[in-house]
């Protein structure tokens, strides 16, 4: 999986400090490569959303660079291009909550084209042939017309990635997607994922569903008190971590 | 012990459940029924009082054409006012939410200032006060402002009215914009859009269903507020009302007719109110 070209993210030396005290992210460093799937894992607290909320800027960075897909921004930097190298990443990562945060007053269907209409000004047909394809993908075909009040968690989050997906992005980032869902909704929505793994999309992820990270991640990351524990393939971090504080975390959660 | 198992969906309703179930639809029926008779209570009550009273129902039916004459000016004001507001309240509410400190302090001022002062005052700045200014300024020699700033009745009174109105409802839609999640703003984000469509497409489309109930309630208030143009000698219903009942002595009949009017104009915008609600809650759980 790994290439030599230039990675799809890369993140340097990242540090993001809230309310000028709270040091959350102390220098964070990450490549992705073309097509790799990266699980984060840790304790809450630990940082690992804020980095993914960095990487498409709902937080700013307070220092460091974030690069998508070859656009590339220093935090602090100021110049008049920022606000447009912002909207440049955010159109090229598609991302998914824990919340969903599906527009309610849209059907799932206008959820999915609302982005390609308003953001990419295609035309409704080409938008609306498209999302019903993402909606036969994800398997929501006769929930079309349905507003977001009517679906189930885990079908709600089916619309949330097939929204993302809709802006063709070159990379998803998944925020604890299942962390809201009702055990039995989980499946759904990681078989999703795994579908999206397999079919070569660049994938970050904070989960705690430690079989996606087993089975689909080619890299496994553990995060505590902003900085990296460990790294490593998921078959060396869960069967044989170097470290001590990765040994105690999965004892905790598994 | 072997518990008793059910298919789901099977097996009916037990006959100690249909008990209750039946309890409930009489209890409901019950108040139904005591709601429409103390009702009508009081309808024959309102209805005694006023013949009790003696009044001169002839002479009602006679002037009721032309008091009704005045429900034009009434709706003009009212909604020429509500649509002024309307606008007032997005620009301000946007002001009182920007960051730009020159467009916050403007949006704050305004609401502060319109909100601290008597209606009643505002409505005299705009028709008495305002040529005044219109004069000074034509003292520093800009030339035609004063006859620009003498404004007649009508005019005045809805930019009265709906400068003051757009002040209160500022508030009510800057609420109802902070009212959505901060998720949707960042679901909006993630996508790429700017500030302007995530208001325009998201936020707002939103915001609006919250804001549909106060923003009636104000409107509803308009409709009874536009009775103070009658100030500047606007022949809207209740000047006319009081006009002809001080004419004929019977000042009783009149303004009882006219306060009909209104309630039944509020009662008629009270129903659109409904309707529309209906409409916007669509995809709302809590209704469907």
């Amino acid at each position: 999986m790994m290439t030599n070209s230039s990675p799809m993210v890369k993140i340097t030396n990242v540090h993001k400090v809230f309310a000028g005290k709270l040091h959350v992210l102390c220098g964070i460093d990450l490549e992705v490569q073309k097509g790799e799937t990266v699980v984060i894992l840790g304790a809450s607290g630990s940082g690992k959303s804020t980095l993914l909320r960095c990487i498409n800027f709902l937080e700013e960075p307070t220092a460091g660079t974030i690069e998508v897909d070859g656009t590339a921004i220093n935090a602090g930097e100021d110049d008049k291009l920022r606000e447009n190298h912002i909207l440049e990443i955010r159109k090229k990562t598609g991302m998914c909550f824990q919340s969903f945060n599906l527009f309610p007053h849209m059907t799932a269907l206008e959820n999915i084209i609302e982005g390609p209409i308003t953001v990419l000004g295609q035309k409704k047909k080409q938008a609306v042939l498209y999302a019903e394809e993402l909606l036969d993908w994800v398997g929501l075909t006769e929930k079309r017309d349905e507003h977001p009040s009517r679906l189930s968690g885990g079908q709600q989050q089916r619309v949330a990635i097939a929204r993302s997906l809709a802006m063709k992005p070159k990379v998803m980032l998944f925020d604890e997607p299942t962390s809201a869902l009702d055990p039995e909704l989980v499946g759904e929505v990681v078989e999703v994922m795994e579908r999206l793994a397999k079919e070569g999309m660049t994938i970050i992820a904070v989960t705690h569903e430690l079989h996606f990270a087993r089975d689909v991640a080619d890299r496994v990351l553990i995060m505590d008190e902003g900085v990296w524990v460990e790294e490593g393939t998921p078959e060396k971090i869960f069967n044989n971590p170097d470290k001590e504080r990765t040994r105690q975390f999965l004892a905790h959660i598994l | 012990m072997k518990a008793k198992t059910m298919h789901p969906g099977a097996g009916g309703i037990p006959p100690e459940a249909q008990a209750v179930l039946n309890q409930i639809e009489t209890g409901k029926s019950k108040y139904k029924r005591n709601m429409a008779i103390a009702f009508a209570v009081l309808i024959v009550f309102m209805i005694t009082t006023l013949i009790v009273l003696g009044l001169d129902f002839k002479f009602m039916v006679k002037w009721l054409p032309f008091i009704l004459a005045g429900s034009g000016y009434t709706f003009l004001v009212a909604f020429l006012a509500i649509t002024l507001a309307c606008i007032l309240a997005v620009v301000g509410a946007l002001g009182r939410l920007s960051t730009n400190p020159i467009f916050n302090s403007i949006a704050t001022s305004y609401v502060s200032l319109i909100r601290g002062t008597p209606l009643l005052v505002q409505v005299y700045m705009w028709y008495l006060a305002l040529p005044q200014i219109g004069k000074a300024l034509e003292a520093y020699g800009i030339p035609g402002i004063q006859r620009l700033f003498t404004l007649p009745a009508v005019p005045a009174g809805i930019l009265a009215l709906g400068v003051c109105y757009g002040a209160y409802m500022t508030e009510t839609v800057r609420a109802g914009i902070q009212s959505i999640k901060i998720g949707q703003t960042e679901a909006a984000k993630a996508l790429g859009m700017t500030k302007t469509q995530t208001m325009k497409r998201i936020i707002f489309p939103q915001a609006l269903r919250v804001i549909i109930p106060p923003v009636s309630n104000e409107f509803i208030a308009m409709i009874k507020d536009s009775s103070l143009v009658s100030l500047m000698g606007v022949w809207e219903l209740s000047y006319r009302a009081i006009k002809v009942g001080r004419r004929h002595f019977q000042s009783l009949e009149m303004l009882i007719m006219v306060a009909f009017i209104y309630w039944i104009m509020c009662m008629v915008l009270q129903f659109v109110q409904e309707k529309i609600e209906k409409h916007m809650a669509r995809g709302d759980r809590r209704t469907s």
